[in-house]
């Protein structure tokens, strides 16, 4: 009680004489008893922190708390000493007491003197932005890799015990889910098992990730989440929105560094990739915080900085350090308009200027053109300064495959990570490597961190803090869980959905392909004649089919633009002959009469050759192959439709068709041809045994149960609890049902030499494991000694249901 | 300052303080005073239930208000007749209430008007484009569309604040609405969702009444006794697993209550609610109209096992149902068959079960429809009609064509609400907007979830900021509604 009495003692004296004020005996303990436990540290309600002096000062989200010199005009004196608990501060518990409140007078009307360099707390933790390369500890007992020196390091330090390795068996299962996310076939096990060579780990890693297709089928669900990629969804019905698919799946199959993805993606080299800084443009109004513009400043922050930009913008951020202004000065890189900022909605009377977050490695010149800005942005991004956009990439590897990011959650980049060496190393190993997405995967996955048993959690596991104890397990994504299920049953669709071509260009495929389009034209390209410049015609054919195609791969070119529909929808178009692309068309094709229409425009100065071009690869279900080409077959008409509405082919209806002209082609036509089209027509053929892959297809009833999420917003972490409802589905949904039948007709049809044996397969190639003798035994009471497809169907079902077999452990 | 009764306290505080630093010259220190108490949703002060479980009847596509339950002039068909002049296509009829007059074909919802509050004066934003999807979007969570994260539904919310009313039960069931193979089914998708509470607080999706039995039985072909020798046989194998300790515990241990929650459910007597077949015929007649007459049917039954919230929904399908582009007074006849036995039986098998008092049911729509005005005077809305005459020629330009957002209405029956009383009120010539207490989606909700017993300040932290029950914590229940 004593310091208390000489306190009131004081202040009394402070209110009468002109005593000054000690800040850190008088002012300080008031500040800390009322007002600390939400104005200090990371804490800044109503925007509010009194952390330091000039944080005070700052003031709060409506402007300054307190007039210097001038207590009377203080809001902060207002508040405390009102009896209005609507107003009053703290807003709940015990009120300043009157002599304190006029020591606070006092000490502003003294102009709030404080003490040099004193903080509430330290301040907020604030990452290091350039990348930094750590100095290794010595390694322990011989284990060299840098991450487990770290780790070793990491755990000496804590006094925790390192985590058991993992035997061959787990090895094998979860490095298949984690970098393929396939199971690994029982004779792939048996071989891996078997095989003495020491360095048998290292060279499945490998072997895993040279395996171009799957791996690009795997991480392909990553980047659609990261990148809110999908096949069809809200945006696409309007035409608001595009995929970059093809683009995607071409970086992954190839491998593309991850500081060119970067750039190409920011600054699109063409629109194959920009869907994706175009974001979802919807129809009718939408609140300021969702323009366009605004999208961009969110998703190139979330995607490649790891920060959540959607506080600010809409107002500075009372999370992080992040102001409206810096969000909008990301938007109005992307915006090709002047970009008033708004605050909550309501504009505040001031023009965005483009800017980036870290202007201490460069800036944007906000006067350059829009193209020129994004540029720009792609380089400052990838800037080899730019240590956060490596380490956000790294931890988001880490967290795939560790189960737990470095920084956690994984875009709360601004947070400090558990371990920075490991953080550090990690990305500037990343870089060495060439922003080699494979090769850091495989660094992880080579350390014995990576390849020991995983951490058993409780509730409170992380309550005082992260320590590595191995990995955690991982539920198996709805993608993983379908493709494992797909696996084991045969029941993978014959169709997918992702216009993707799933392989590299075969150039043994390639030679085999004759071209068969021809050039067309109007009546203007009739012998003798030149189209004139600026003629635009349109150019139809009719095809059947018998079935939906498998796949189906077009070239088409113009000379000079065209647009092609497909049954009404918009499915290419260019402008540039000399560059061929090729179009998958297998979902745009369907069984019954399917309608091609060809808008094509001449261009030019006067009279110049016209042309248009298409050849079409058809693999029907019955592995038959159907050639769609340009020839005298097609009709054109000189009506053209009214220009496309949100990529859909509005009425036509034209009368007069007439058999097109066949144009012999230019000789530079020709090159363009049968340079490119070989090739890119192989491209559509290859891959094309594989399974389909659940990734490759639209989220299904049950890949929806299971938590693939609406890509309406970039999904980083999906969750890792498998709910009730989920439950319901798997317990009774028709999709798994319906494909566990089918598997379990097709084991029963397969001679096996005992129950056990079909038993042994099972667990081998579901959980890469054998059963156990009490496992046999049990299952032998269900299967009997001539299994049903009934009683298979119920083992099957009961071991995909297993714990065991729903994580990656 | 004085309290409105119906506004906890916290919310009042916060409209206040930045009242008083817009009026003041002096800046003012706030402190984001609601996130003090209710960062976890836990310490709002909810104010006291009137309602216990909730019936969303989704009339989908736009619900001509004219047409339904606010008759303006009528006039019959007849070549030539000038389309400005057009305001009701069906006659008024009297109902149970003096003073309440709904329109011709829905007689039987006319004998329990006497039971209902009709609010008729509900509005809507224009969005720029009025779109159904959006529109609905709005109206299922609160939120206009896009929004930057997954927003919860009312009945996710309703599911997170309350949990289930039976352990067994699902705590949201959604009747009625296929979600794949219909138009604009992912923009359905996105908001029949729980979003960012995961789905464990999400819909159970029943879009075909009939098979509801279905998604609660073992897999079809699949006898009650496999189905349990089975999941004894899967518990064995768990225990047998060598793997058992190697696994993370908690993590096998949710995944193993959930799989026993689901065996529960579907190995319970409560599943017999799913199955409308094992209802008396003669009952069953009276809901039998269409899918969304068994859907009302279904949702008795679901409520009686006590579910906490169902929808059910004439069903979304573009240019169907009450989306009428054309033919309009010819499909709202039909609508009327459709909904107007099973609603009325709904509510007279409430209350004779005595469940009626605790069960709010809400009949409403996106928007209303107009057959001059898209969106409401002044709006900027592309006109969306496909035709456009002047006078009619053909009896399919009869009707309310166009999307309305000026004035709709909105039905409730049960669950405290005031029993025949009218709320607000609607011109009688075009444009027929609400001229009195005109009720916003932020206030429905309010209204709705007030009923419920949940404080429309209610919030959770997504992302480290606070998102609402409605929109900012901002929404004022209508508190004239209730008794």
């Amino acid at each position: 009680m004593l310091p208390r009495i000489s306190l009131f003692f004081l202040s009394v004296v402070g209110l009468s004489q002109a005593a000054p004020i000690d800040f850190s005996h008088q002012i300080v303990p008031i500040l800390r008893e009322h007002c600390a436990e939400c104005h200090t540290g990371d804490k800044k309600k109503g925007g509010l922190s009194i952390n330091d002096r000039e944080a005070l000062i700052e003031g709060s989200e409506n402007g300054p708390v307190i007039v210097l010199g001038k207590s009377e005009k203080s809001p902060l004196i207002e508040v405390i000493t009102s009896t209005d608990s609507d107003i009053q501060m703290p807003p709940k518990g015990k009120r300043v007491p009157p002599e304190q409140i006029a020591l606070l007078k006092q000490w502003i009307d003294e102009g709030a003197v404080w003490e040099k360099g004193f903080a509430f707390k330290k301040p907020a933790y604030d990452p290091p932005l350039k990348p930094r390369k750590p100095v290794l500890s010595a390694s322990i007992d011989g284990r060299e890799h840098p991450i487990d020196r770290i780790i070793d390091h990491h755990l000496a330090q804590k006094k925790q015990p390192r985590p058991e390795p993992i035997n061959d068996a787990t090895f094998i299962r979860r490095a298949h889910l984690d970098l393929t996310g396939l199971l690994p076939e029982p004779e792939a096990l048996a071989k891996f098992i078997a095989d003495p060579a020491p360095d048998k780990r290292a060279k499945l890693i490998h072997s895993l990730l040279s395996d171009d297709v799957a791996y690009a089928d795997h991480w392909l669900t990553f980047w659609n989440d990261l990148l809110r990629n999908d096949y069809g969804g809200t945006g696409f019905i309007t035409g608001g929105r595009k995929q970059i698919s093809s683009w995607l799946y071409r970086a992954l199959v190839t491998n593309m560094p991850f500081d060119q993805f970067t750039r190409e993606l920011i600054a699109p080299p063409n629109d194959e990739s920009r869907g994706y800084i175009d974001g979802i443009k919807w129809r009718g109004e939408v609140s300021a915080g969702q323009t366009v513009e605004i999208q961009f400043a969110q998703s190139i922050s979330q995607s490649f900085l790891g920060i959540n930009m959607k506080c600010a913008s809409c107002h500075d951020s009372f999370i992080d350090r992040w102001k409206l202004d810096e969000a909008y000065g990301l938007a109005a890189i992307y915006s090709s308009r002047p970009l008033d900022i708004a605050r909550c909605d309501k504009p505040i009377g001031k023009q965005a200027t483009a800017s980036w977050l870290f202007p201490e490695i460069g800036q944007v010149d906000a006067k350059a053109a829009q193209p020129e800005r994004l540029k720009q942005l792609a380089a400052l991004m990838t800037h080899p300064q730019n240590g956060r956009f490596t380490r956000t990439l790294v931890n988001r590897l880490w967290h795939r495959l560790l189960g737990h990011g470095i920084v956690h959650p994984v875009d709360s980049m601004q947070t400090e990570p558990w371990n920075a060496d490991l953080l550090d190393q990690l990305a500037t190993n990343f870089v060495e490597s060439g922003y080699d997405l494979r090769k850091t995967l495989a660094y992880i996955a080579t350390s014995q961190a990576y390849q020991s048993t995983t951490q058993i959690l409780t509730q409170e596991t992380d309550d005082h803090g992260f320590t590595f104890a191995g990995p955690r397990a991982r539920r198996l994504t709805a993608e993983q869980f379908v493709d494992a299920i797909w696996t084991l049953t045969s029941a993978a669709p014959s169709k997918m959905d992702a216009p993707v071509f799933r392989g590299k260009v075969d150039t043994e495929q390639a030679k085999k392909i004759a071209i068969q389009g021809r050039w067309i034209w109007g009546d203007s390209a009739a012998a003798g004649k030149v189209p004139p410049s600026d003629e635009k015609i349109t150019l139809r054919q009719t095809l059947k089919l018998d079935a939906d195609p498998t796949a189906a791969t077009a070239v088409v070119t113009c000379d000079n633009a065209f647009i092609l529909y497909i049954n009404g929808r918009k499915v290419s178009g260019g402008d540039d002959w000399g560059k061929l692309a090729a179009v998958p068309l297998h979902g745009a094709l369907k069984k019954g009469a399917n309608t091609l229409i060809a808008v094509a425009t001449n261009g030019g100065k006067g009279p110049n050759a016209a042309g248009f071009f298409l050849d079409c690869r058809i693999r029907m279900p019955d592995g038959k192959e159907i050639t769609l080409a340009t020839d005298s077959t097609w009709q054109w008409t000189p009506q053209f439709p009214a220009a496309s509405k949100e990529g859909r082919l509005g009425a036509f209806d034209a009368k007069d068709w007439k058999p097109v002209t066949l144009v012999e082609a230019v000789p530079v036509w020709q090159k363009t041809i049968d340079s490119q089209a070989p090739a890119l027509l192989a491209q559509g053929v290859s891959g094309s045994t594989r399974m389909i892959r659940a990734a490759l297809v639209k989220g299904d009833f049950l890949m929806r149960a299971l938590g693939r999420p609406n890509r309406d917003q970039i999904v980083s972490m999906r969750p890792n609890d498998l709910t009730t409802l989920e439950a319901i589905d798997l317990a009774n949904g028709q999709t798994l049902a319906d494909a566990l039948r089918k598997g379990s007709s097709k084991l029963a049809s397969e001679k096996w030499p005992a129950p056990d044996a079909l038993t042994t397969h099972l667990y081998r190639h579901a959980l890469s494991r054998d059963p156990t003798a009490g496992e046999l035994t049990s299952t032998r009471e269900v299967l009997g000694t001539q299994p049903t497809p009934q009683s298979i169907e119920d083992v099957l079902w009961a071991i995909c249901m297993m714990p065991e077999f729903q994580f990656v452990r | 300052m004085i309290l409105e009764e119906d506004q906890p306290e916290h919310l009042v505080r916060r409209d206040f303080l930045k009242k008083l630093a817009a009026a003041s010259t002096a800046a003012w220190m706030t402190g984001e005073p609601q996130s003090l108490w209710a960062k976890t949703g836990e310490k709002v002060t909810h104010p006291e239930a009137k309602a216990d479980a909730c019936i969303l009847l989704w009339m989908a596509g736009g619900m001509a208000a004219p047409d339904t339950f606010d008759p303006k002039g009528y006039l019959p068909f007849e070549k030539g007749l000038e389309v400005k002049r057009m305001l009701s296509t069906f006659p008024a009829i009297n109902t149970s209430v003096d003073g309440i007059k709904i329109c011709q074909g829905m007689e039987n919802i006319a004998k329990v008007m006497d039971r209902a509050t009709l609010i008729r004066s509900a509005v809507q934003p224009d969005l720029g484009s009025i779109l159904h999807s959006r529109h609905q979007y709005h109206w299922h969570t609160g939120y206009v569309p896009p929004q930057t994260v997954a927003t919860p539904h009312i009945g996710a919310w309703m599911a997170k604040v309350l949990g289930p009313r039976n352990a067994v039960m699902p705590a949201f069931i959604n009747v009625g609405q296929r979600l794949e193979g219909v138009g604009e089914s992912e923009e359905l998708k996105a908001f029949t969702t729980a979003g960012f509470f995961g789905s464990e607080f999400g819909p159970m999706n029943l879009p075909f009444p009939e098979e509801a039995a279905q998604s609660v039985r073992p897999p079809k072909g699949m006898e009650p006794a496999r189905f349990a020798s089975r999941d004894k046989f899967f518990r064995k194998l768990v225990d047998l697993s060598p793997h058992r300790d190697h696994m993370s515990d908690y993590q096998q241990q949710s995944m193993l209550r959930s799989m026993d929650n689901a065996y529960r459910l579907l190995s319970s007597k409560e599943r017999e609610a799913f199955d409308i077949t094992l209802e008396p015929k003669e009952s069953y007649a009276k809901y039998d109209t269409s899918r969304f007459g068994r859907g009302c049917l279904l949702a008795r039954r679901l409520i009686e096992a006590g579910t906490r919230f169902v929808e059910v929904t004439t069903e979304y399908v573009p240019f169907f149902q009450w989306d009428t582009h054309k033919d309009g007074h010819t499909t709202v006849a039909t609508m009327h068959k459709e909904i107007d036995q099973p609603i009325a039986q709904l509510v007279l098998d409430l209350e004779a079960k005595g469940l009626l008092d605790r069960t709010l049911i809400i009949i409403a729509s996106e928007f209303s429809r107009d057959a001059l005005m898209e969106g409401k005077p002044g709006s900027t809305a592309n006109d969306q009609t496909t035709f456009k005459v002047d006078t009619l020629s053909e009896m399919k330009h009869y009707g309310l064509h166009r999307h309305f957002t000026g004035g709709t209405s909105v039905v409730m029956f049960g669950g405290g609400t005031k029993k025949g009383y009218l709320y607000g009120e609607t011109a009688d010539e075009r444009p027929l907007i609400a001229t009195k207490n005109p009720v916003s989606v932020m206030d429905l909700h309010a209204t709705i979830m007030t009923a419920m017993g949940i404080s429309p300040k209610t919030e959770y932290t997504i992302e480290g900021r606070p998102f609402y029950v409605t929109e900012d914590g901002k929404g004022k229940a209508v508190m004239d509604v209730f008794a």
